[in-house]
């Protein structure tokens, strides 16, 4: 019963977060330069034009009527129109941009997660040895570096000297799409990746001193069977957590990187739109990507209950 | 202070505390001065962040010791002057975010019940959005400026990350604060008729400052990479103002030919972010009682 009170409390969280983040982005609108109606009634529109459409925009309504009709418009899916030249429907920017934005966060978290709980056990098991402080050392450097920095070396190494990588988007593909995810996946995993591969090592060596880890021992549980199945299985659930906040240095780093790598995705669009003060594309673009992260964390939050019996314990 | 418990870690702070010193004496002098070195003697309004000296992308050595750029301006001036722009927009970002973070801390356990209830919801409602997007958002709202000091030019930025950094504060002086205040010097301290803002400015919080100042180095390299960010997607720091990451920008749409002009950016901010995490490791270790 508690732990599906806890759930509830947690969906109500996430609804209050989304209202949130609606009303955030909803004022930066109003404080937006530039007044909508004229911007779409275009340079020539007369006076009467204008009002018109301001009126069709509801825009002289007062400001919580506005911010229902912003909400009721976005829950179904309308954002408005691009104030940029074309003024396409924000919808259709969006269907086309988000996709490859998130299979290109879906294929970089994948990715950490695998370097991360891999080489984070292998610190663990061999705590304060070489292979720990190497690992230890290219994890600080892998937080630490910048994203943007890090590309124009990949770049320079293997697109420059070897030759074996595509390193834009600019041009038709050639090869299958795979070859031109490589080189922006990798880096974008390697903020995520350092990071959780320093919480698996933390979480690993605290299960390791664990009092079932020494019966296993004693009982003569073979070692690969006693790391894998008995310690890695239990210290890889905080990970979870992890994976979810992650997506925030994911989302930073899909700006960078599509930016870098002249990738179609909602990151680029949205710098773009920025530049060209180009607000509902801002506006649906940030409304869209927080959606995204706050469900995730939501999801992530409800399975971990579920799936670590110590933590639904420790709610209840 | 006595710094450290492990030589490595002593190693690595003294050499972050040794950067650092050299990078405030280049960001405080090193834009004038350089600019009295390259000066041309017929042009009396010439700024060497600004206006090109010579040949686009000479290479490193000679009168320019880092060679000139893509459009012929000294890299030192402007690697000078990034490191101006990143300190100003650290430091002050980092003090905007103490004042408030402290500040919404301590109202979180001393305030009315109801009022600190509405506090800390709030800074969980920041935690929803991931600092980036809301950064991006502040900055579409407001125009970039080309005019006023070099505050007026950074503005937008400050306010973008000011706006993005102060709930992590917040959220670790609560905790702190509600921890400190059961403790028995306060609870002595409150029976012998202390007010309650005695008890947080001279019992409380002086107890903070140590785990406050090494959180402060992590937080301004964070800061200063989120800058470098910002600029590099040319939403940050407008030209011809210099920035690291817009320096880095530039550089690398010439990387094919000119890979070395790239070098000097990314070092800079590299070392820098580097040197204030082991600054702050340090100082985390030597205030930690544990760790001694």
């Amino acid at each position: 019963m508690r732990l599906v009170k806890a759930i509830l409390l947690r969906l109500l969280f996430g609804a209050f977060s989304l209202v949130f983040i609606s009303f955030v982005t909803f004022v930066a609108g109003e404080f937006s330069p530039g007044d909508p109606a004229t911007i779409l009634g275009g340079e020539k529109a007369s006076i009467e034009t204008v009002q018109q459409i301001r009126h069709n925009l509801g825009l002289d309504q007062p400001w919580p009527t506005r911010y229902c009709r912003y909400v009721g418009h976005a829950v179904q899916g309308d954002f408005g129109v691009s104030y940029y030249s074309t003024h396409e429907p924000v919808k259709d920017i969006l269907k086309r941009t988000v996709p490859m934005t998130v299979k290109f966060a879906s294929q970089a978290i994948v990715l950490a997660s695998a370097i991360g709980i891999f080489f984070g056990a292998i610190a663990a098991v061999y705590q304060r040895r070489f292979a720990d402080s190497a690992i230890l050392t290219l994890s600080t450097l892998g937080v630490t570096t910048p994203n943007f920095v890090l590309a124009p070396i990949l770049v320079y190494i293997f697109c420059q000297r070897l030759d074996q990588l595509p390193n834009s988007w600019a041009t038709t593909l050639v090869a299958p799409e795979f070859y031109y995810f490589i080189l922006p996946v990798t880096i974008l995993a390697a903020r995520p990746a350092a990071l959780i591969t320093r919480l698996t090592r933390a979480s690993m060596i605290d299960t390791l001193d664990q009092e079932f880890i020494r019966t296993a021992t004693a009982k003569g549980v073979p070692r690969g069977r006693l790391l894998f199945r008995h310690a890695l299985r239990n210290a890889i659930l905080p990970v979870i957590t992890t994976i979810g906040t992650s997506f925030g240095f994911l989302l930073t780093g899909s700006f960078v990187l599509e930016r870098y790598f002249l990738m179609p995705g909602l990151g680029s669009t949205v710098i773009e739109a920025i530049q060209q003060i180009d607000m509902p594309v801002v506006q649906a673009g940030v409304l869209v990507t927080g959606a995204m992260f706050i469900f995730l964390n939501l999801i992530v939050d409800i399975l971990l209950p579920i799936l670590d019996p110590r933590i639904r314990e420790s709610q209840i | 202070m006595r710094v450290g418990v492990k030589r490595k870690t002593d190693f690595l702070y003294l050499f972050g505390m040794g950067f650092l010193a050299l990078l405030v004496l280049l960001a405080v002098f090193g834009p004038t001065v350089r600019n009295v070195m390259v000066k041309p003697a017929d042009q009396p309004n010439f700024y060497s962040v600004y206006d090109p000296v010579g040949v686009p992308h000479l290479e490193p050595g000679g009168k320019y010791i880092l060679g000139t750029d893509e459009q012929g301006r000294d890299v030192f001036s402007r690697l000078a002057a990034g490191a101006r722009v990143s300190l100003t927009v650290g430091l002050i970002v980092e003090v905007i975010a103490l004042s408030v973070g402290v500040l919404v801390g301590v109202l979180g356990v001393y305030a009315p019940k109801w009022f600190s209830m509405i506090l800390m919801r709030f800074t969980d409602g920041m935690f929803a959005f991931p600092d980036i997007l809301l950064a991006v958002l502040i900055i579409g709202t407001m125009p970039p400026r080309k005019e006023g000091g070099l505050i007026g030019k950074l503005l937008p930025v400050i306010v973008a990350l000011s706006v993005t950094s102060w709930p992590s504060i917040a959220r670790l002086v609560k905790g702190q604060v509600a921890t400190l205040k059961d403790r028995e010097f306060v609870i002595g301290a409150k029976a012998s008729g202390a007010s309650t803002f005695y008890l947080v400015t001279r019992h409380i919080l002086p107890q903070l400052t140590g785990i406050l100042l090494a959180v402060s180095m992590i937080d301004i390299a964070g800061t200063i990479l989120a800058e470098s960010t910002l600029s590099f997607l040319g939403i940050g720091v407008q030209p011809p103002e210099a920035s690291w990451g817009s320096m880095i920008n530039s550089a690398r749409q010439d990387m094919s030919s000119h890979p070395v002009a790239l070098v000097w950016p990314c070092v800079v901010l590299s070392l820098t972010v580097f040197s204030l995490n082991f600054v702050g490791d340090g100082l985390r270790a030597a205030f930690d009682p544990k760790g001694k």
